[in-house]
């Protein structure tokens, strides 16, 4: 195999599909990406076997073939060149030698025959949706996405396809995200799955702002095509929690609250709570919101912000962070709040269909 | 800094002096308090005439009577053990508010401002001990100091019926200290007092004199740089009144080693309970339980582990001991069962939950628990049991 590239070409393909990569790995073929070369492109692959990503690069093929080389070490060497052309010939043992201006490099690679299988882009449909609107949803979902991994099938982002729409949903069983975004599909290509937070990552890293974005749905895996990249990734198993039933109906209590004020007040008085002692008050009253808190051993924060409210007052209890998260994701200047007591979930909303359920902590 | 002046009051073979001065014709006689010589158990207490036979506390009973045969064995009277140490620390109370409890019957008490009204330490420490001796008659030892751990060893040293004033001046704390064996510094137990015995350290004079990089090498940094420290005198604790519980913990030593796997669930469910009640009394909430089982050759093992969240509901303590013990194989019968828990917390913060209720059915748990506190308070512990397992 031979082959010629423009450095920044290659340097940016190897980058897009490095990511998967782990950098312990427990067997070494998987460190390195399949490299192939045919017409007049490399096609670069990478996986963990739970994701696999693949890219395209525009190349001069003097000889076609293929091998696997480890990537992260191809990368370095690659970015540490000059600009200019690469020449890259590789022998029969899987011996690549890289050739630059003045500097040469030998890399040992491993035969093609060990790299696994990585499934190829097909299915019985294919959904389409603007690439910048399912990252910002992915955005607007993933950090609620649960870290405990006795519940595995909340370790990823729900994306149920359905009535002509695309739902996505997170949680961690304390609080929820959920967001829409209307799509068109015939009806017998509704399907939920469940996508594992290393694929949310990698996507919401690759995603573009614009251009097309197709989903190919298979059994237990899915297959996201960009441009000229493709990301498959297994799906998290199991049956995904009812989501609709945890969404409290009509609340008593209703609060507009300017989102940036908000934000940064709870900033400010969470800085005096701390991972174990986190419980922050929240005190709606007429045209007020007092934030508050009091960790034994650090100290005591309170912040007032002035709120669109004329209902009881209501005092309600959060994690700090758990109401900071959605804050931090979405645009809008303002938000409103649901809530019906202290105990009960509180939801909040903005003027996108976006909504976020959010337990209370008790104090006992 | 002022210099402080700490006094260490330990009153004398306690139990067993309190026995004696309610039983005249005990006195002058070996009198053993604890378990009776033909059960398991031991010794918890006994009079210095006893001590002359080499009975000691902590002894197994059954030892005690084969050294002093015609040693008075005495159960347990707590209730009058309790009555007279409130007696004393209410005279403490009269010459300073900071009395840190060590025990029943000892304190540590800090009288540096005590000065002016009632004069030195020494001048203290003999009110103290008239006032003991006159209100309670019971007689205590009282080590004074200017720290804690020097105090506590200058009361070892004025035992029995003793007062002792530790000298002042760096000189005379090191020549005073010198003589002690390691095994005296605060912080070494039995594996840091082999590994000092294996590196040639066997009084407090050696320590004095180790070369610090040395002892570093033994003992490591920080345990290395305590013990030098303790050796020269100096100890910077304070006196801690606002004393707060660790840990709580209850244990039951079986009359015969048991084999039955059930019996001890059984046992291990009471010891739960009770450690529930305390925990609630005191208002706490505990992260962390413990088991503790001690094998019939005396072998010892425990294994502890977090709750979920908080908990104080013996349903919580249950599940857990349980849990702990039944990962446990039954390698030899079981001469002790022990629970415990720690990592108290005055108050407790709970996330609630989108999709199970969890915290609603612990918080009605703990209500159920505090509801049967409340009626055992009233009308004794046998009112009320439970009947199914949980």
């Amino acid at each position: 195999m031979k082959f010629s590239v423009v450095r920044t070409k290659f340097l940016d393909g190897l980058q897009k599909v490095q990511n998967v990569v782990t950098a312990k790995g427990s067997l070494q073929i998987l460190s390195n990406a399949l490299i192939v070369a045919e017409g007049n492109q490399l096609c670069i692959t990478t996986t963990d076997l739970d994701i696999s990503e693949r890219c395209f690069v525009e190349c001069e093929v003097e000889q076609p073939g293929s091998t696997t080389l480890p990537i992260r070490r191809l990368a370095s060497i690659i970015r540490e060149l000059d600009e200019g052309k690469i020449l890259v010939e590789v022998n029969e043992d899987d011996v690549a030698s890289v050739q630059s201006g003045s500097s040469y490099f030998k890399i040992i690679g491993l035969p093609m025959r060990d790299f696994p299988p990585v499934p190829a882009t097909e299915g019985k449909f294919c959904y389409r949706i603007d690439q910048g609107a399912f990252r910002e949803m992915l955005r607007k979902t993933s950090y609620a996405v649960s870290l405990d991994e006795t519940r595995r099938v909340l370790n990823g982002v729900l994306l149920a396809f359905k009535e002509n729409k695309l739902t996505m949903v997170a949680t961690d069983g304390r609080r929820l995200a959920l967001v829409e975004h209307e799509i068109e599909f015939p009806p017998e290509a509704d399907v939920e799955m469940v996508l594992p937070t290393k694929a949310v990552s990698e996507l919401m890293r690759i995603l573009g702002n614009d251009g097309d974005l197709k989903i190919y749905a298979q059994k237990n895996q899915v297959i996201f095509e960009l441009g000229t990249t493709t990301l498959s990734s297994k799906l998290i198993d199991g049956v995904y929690p009812n989501y609709r039933q945890v969404i409290p109906g009509v609340c008593d209590e209703r609060v507009v609250i300017d989102r940036e004020l908000l934000l940064s007040a709870l900033r400010r008085v969470s800085v005096v709570t701390t991972d174990k002692s986190n419980a922050t008050r929240l005190t709606f009253s007429a045209n007020q919101l007092t934030i508050s808190t009091n960790t034994p051993d650090v100290g005591e924060g309170r912040d007032t912000v002035a709120v669109k409210y004329a209902g009881k007052e209501v005092s309600i209890i959060f994690n700090p962070e758990y109401v900071m998260d959605p804050l931090k994701n979405i645009d809008d200047d303002e938000v409103v709040i649901e809530m019906n007591d202290g105990h009960s979930p509180a939801l909040l909303k903005c003027s996108i269909p976006f909504l976020y359920v959010l337990m209370p902590l008790r104090i006992s | 800094m002022k210099q402080r002046c700490i006094l260490h009051v330990d009153m004398d073979a306690f139990f067993a002096a309190v026995e004696q001065r309610d039983h005249p014709e005990w006195r002058g006689k070996p009198v053993i308090v604890g378990s009776p010589p033909d059960q398991r158990g031991v010794v918890s207490t006994c009079s210095y005439e006893a001590r002359v036979f080499g009975v000691h506390s902590a002894m197994p009973s059954r030892e005690a009577y084969r050294r002093c045969p015609q040693g008075i064995f005495v159960p347990p009277s707590m209730e009058a053990y309790e009555e007279a140490s409130g007696q004393v620390f209410a005279i403490f109370e009269r010459f300073s508010p900071l009395i840190e409890p060590i025990s029943i019957d000892e304190a540590f008490i800090d009288v540096t401002g005590a000065g002016l009204l009632f004069g030195d330490g020494r001048a203290i420490a003999e009110k103290i001990r008239a006032a003991i001796r006159a209100e309670v008659r019971l007689t205590a030892s009282i080590g004074v100091a200017h720290n804690k751990f020097l105090a506590k060893m200058a009361s070892e040293k004025a035992k029995p019926d003793g007062l002792f004033v530790v000298p002042e001046g760096r000189d005379a704390i090191m020549r005073f200290l010198a003589s002690h064996p390691v095994g005296a510094l605060w912080g070494v137990g039995k594996v840091t007092g082999e590994a000092l015995e294996r590196a040639g350290f066997r009084t407090v004079a050696d320590i004095q004199q180790a070369d610090p990089a040395y002892l570093a090498r033994v003992l490591g940094e920080g345990l290395a740089s305590h013990l030098r420290a303790l050796s020269f005198g100096e100890d910077a604790r304070d006196v801690e009144t606002a004393f707060e519980e660790k840990s709580l913990s209850r244990e039951h030593t079986f009359l015969e080693d048991c084999k039955d796997r059930d019996a001890v669930r059984e046992v291990l469910k009471g010891l739960a309970d009770e450690v529930g009640r305390r925990v609630r009394a005191h208002g706490h909430f505990a992260a962390v339980g413990r088991l503790k089982l001690r094998w019939s050759d005396f072998r010892t093992i425990t294994r502890q582990a977090p709750f979920e969240t908080a908990v104080c509901d013996d349903f919580s303590l249950r599940a857990l001991a349980l849990r702990l013990f039944d990962a446990e194989p039954l390698v030899q019968p079981v001469r002790l069962v022990g629970f415990g828990v720690s990592g108290f917390c005055a108050g407790r913060s709970e996330q609630l939950s989108l999709f199970d209720d969890a915290p609603e059915a612990r918080a009605k748990r703990e209500r159920l628990c505090r509801t049967v506190d409340a009626l055992r308070d009233k009308l004794g512990d046998q009112a009320l049991g439970r009947v199914c397992p949980p």
